[in-house]
């Protein structure tokens, strides 16, 4: 029962969620025999023909809707894919794709490109992010070896050093600019394309499916460096490609749709509660019910209230409880 | 003697200017359960870590089979050698099988084969622990976690297993339950090399004893009279007494302080 349950949960969930959630949003006066007239006039090709209220409905769903809802699921799936493989590399179920400095680096290099349009804001994001994992890493060995503490530390220094820098910029920029940035940093997907889609689809899915096929690998990361040794495996390669792909997937996601905390770090909690520790079957989950999870936080961030709740907010506010209850209810104390 | 499984010649190594291995010369039979002695920081796990790869080396050989050590790619070794390295703690609660199946991973690239967990099973069927397949390894105790590891380098299929300290942290049961099913392995074409602390379980299980002290293989005056106990005085610097226990030789240390000092009330 309980196998068949997680099974929809992961598996099932997604496609009905997304055909839901085209038909959540602010505009006022739709109901449910639009969506069906609208359904029926797409099955049969002829949008064109049919009144003005589908056809307007069409252009909402086609322009609006449904690239947020991808664009959605996409990043949710990214970000907790990333949340799992990191977990797993540095050992620590205290890590997600944001320890390693990317989100600071990130929303630097955002505000950067808000406050002096130099260069598009995506760019500037994703170079920053880069730039700040590989500064992490650099900071973070000494002699060629680097310890995960060390790796930890040194993400907490340079997220520090980002930070300072985009207070910097926010205290500089004029007030209009200043709402884009503050705005940017909360997680944006209102802004979402068929552009942004197009940009952020292609390393977003190298980076997923990298991470997918690396899945037992991951496993044995888990158990240590050292354990990996003792079966013949040099593990230096995997974790490097395995970082790159999560930073790919992870500096992608914030250049498109801003920061949106916590997110990669409680979804790998929730899939191992489901399907458990295996990465083989947990790997897919974080994909599936992550991209599932965000939709979902979406559909309420932007029904809930008559403005719009930002995303990063919500994941915030969820997260930090949930985190805490689970702390509590496990009992955890790693060390 | 039989053939050699690891021959070292002449072996120095160390960090930087300290030296940790001075011309270390040492050959370890195949097909035999041989056991390491030895102070702390005698050298033993450096030894280990340069016959186990983990440690690279420019003096001297380090001969696996009859092959240079540092001319073989990892997973040629992984073939050869299956290394048990002295701690290890997951932080994740694997189940146990899930555990063991990663010893394969030298082998299958992305994803286990059937003939992997086919191993697995035989694996822990071996030492006994076929029951705990599906248990975590977190929850396991330090005794159960020490069989699912020595069943993990099991499943490489290697032909020498080198384990650094197998016994440690282990009680009597354990310690005897490793012991006998390391033994058993040699029965089986494999050599086994381990490093210990207790002369005493050494003597009864190992077929050959070797002890390191100031950073080399040190070997008493006549071959294989490891148990006259000025040798084993030279090696540990504490004095013991020989004792015949069922025609064994056991060996306990003296103590020095004549009385116990009574806790004061």
């Amino acid at each position: 029962m309980r196998k068949v349950l997680t099974g929809f949960l992961i598996y099932g969930l997604p496609i009905p969620l997304l055909l839901y959630s085209l038909t959540v949003g602010p505009s006022q006066g739709l109901v449910f025999s639009d969506y069906w007239e609208w359904g029926g006039a797409v099955l049969s090709g002829n949008i064109h023909e049919s009144s003005t209220k589908v056809y307007m409905l069409n252009n909402i769903i086609e322009n609006v809707r449904l690239p947020r809802v991808l664009l959605t699921f996409i990043i949710g799936a990214g970000l907790a894919a990333s949340g799992g493989a990191l977990q797993g590399i540095f050992r620590n179920p205290l890590v997600d794709p944001y320890v390693l400095g990317i989100s600071s680096g990130s929303a630097f290099g955002a505000a950067l490109a808000i406050a002096f349009p130099l260069l598009h804001i995506n760019v500037m994001a994703f170079v920053l992010g880069v730039a700040s994992v590989v500064m992490t890493y650099s900071f973070a060995f000494s002699n060629n070896k680097s310890s995960i503490v060390a790796v930890i530390l040194s993400g907490m220094i340079v997220s520090g050093i980002f930070t300072a820098s985009l207070t910097v910029v926010q205290y500089m920029s004029d007030p209009y600019k200043l709402q884009a940035i503050v705005q940017w940093t909360m997680g944006n997907l209102h802004h979402a394309s068929w552009d942004k889609i197009n940009t952020a689809a292609l390393p977003v899915g190298i980076g997923i499916v990298g991470m997918y096929l690396m899945r037992w690998r991951l496993n044995l990361l888990a158990l240590g460096e050292q354990e990996a040794k003792a079966v013949g495996v040099n593990p230096t390669a995997d974790k490097a490609t395995l970082v790159a792909l999560a930073t790919l997937t992870t500096s992608t996601s914030v250049a498109a749709a801003g920061v949106i905390s916590m997110y990669g770090l409680f979804i790998p909690h929730l899939t191992r509660m489901m399907v458990g520790p295996d990465n083989r079957k947990a790997m897919p989950a974080n994909i599936f019910f992550g991209g599932s999870f965000l939709v979902i936080i979406d559909n309420f961030s932007r029904s809930l209230m008559d403005f719009e709740i930002p995303i990063g907010i919500f994941t915030m506010l969820l997260g930090a409880p949930f985190f805490l209850f689970l702390m509590k209810k496990n009992k955890i104390n790693w060390v | 003697m039989t053939d050699a499984a690891i021959e070292v010649e002449n072996l120095s190594f160390g960090y930087g200017k300290a030296p940790i291995l001075e011309r270390v010369n040492v050959t370890f039979p195949t097909n035999r359960f041989s056991v390491l002695l030895g102070r702390n920081g005698s050298g033993k796990s450096t030894l280990f870590n340069i016959m186990a790869g983990l440690q690279k080396y420019q003096h001297g050989s380090v001969k696996l089979m009859g092959k240079e050590r540092s001319k073989m790619s990892f997973s040629d070794c992984a073939r050869v050698l299956g290394f048990l390295p002295q701690f290890h703690k997951s932080v994740f609660p694997f189940q146990v099988k899930d555990v063991v199946l990663t010893g394969r991973a030298a082998f299958s690239a992305f994803s286990p084969k059937k003939s992997d967990m086919v191993k697995v099973g035989q694996a822990i069927e071996e030492l006994g622990i076929s029951h705990l397949a599906d248990r975590p390894y977190t929850e396991l105790s330090g005794g159960e976690q020490q069989l699912v590891m020595i069943a993990r380098v099991l499943v490489q299929n290697p032909s020498i297993i080198l384990l650094d300290e197998p016994t440690n942290h282990l009680d009597v049961y354990y310690q005897t339950y490793v012991l006998e099913k390391l033994k058993k392995l040699t029965e089986n074409n494999l050599t086994v090399i381990a490093i210990m602390h207790d002369p005493n379980m050494a003597f009864l299980y190992a077929d050959h004893c070797y002890f390191m002290k100031d950073r080399t293989v040190v070997t008493p005056a006549s071959e294989f009279d490891y148990h006259a106990s000025d040798f084993l005085e030279y090696v540990y610097d504490v004095t013991f007494t020989t004792v015949l226990v069922n025609d064994k030789i056991m060996v306990v240390p003296e103590r020095k302080i004549d009385k116990l000092i009574e806790p004061t009330r």
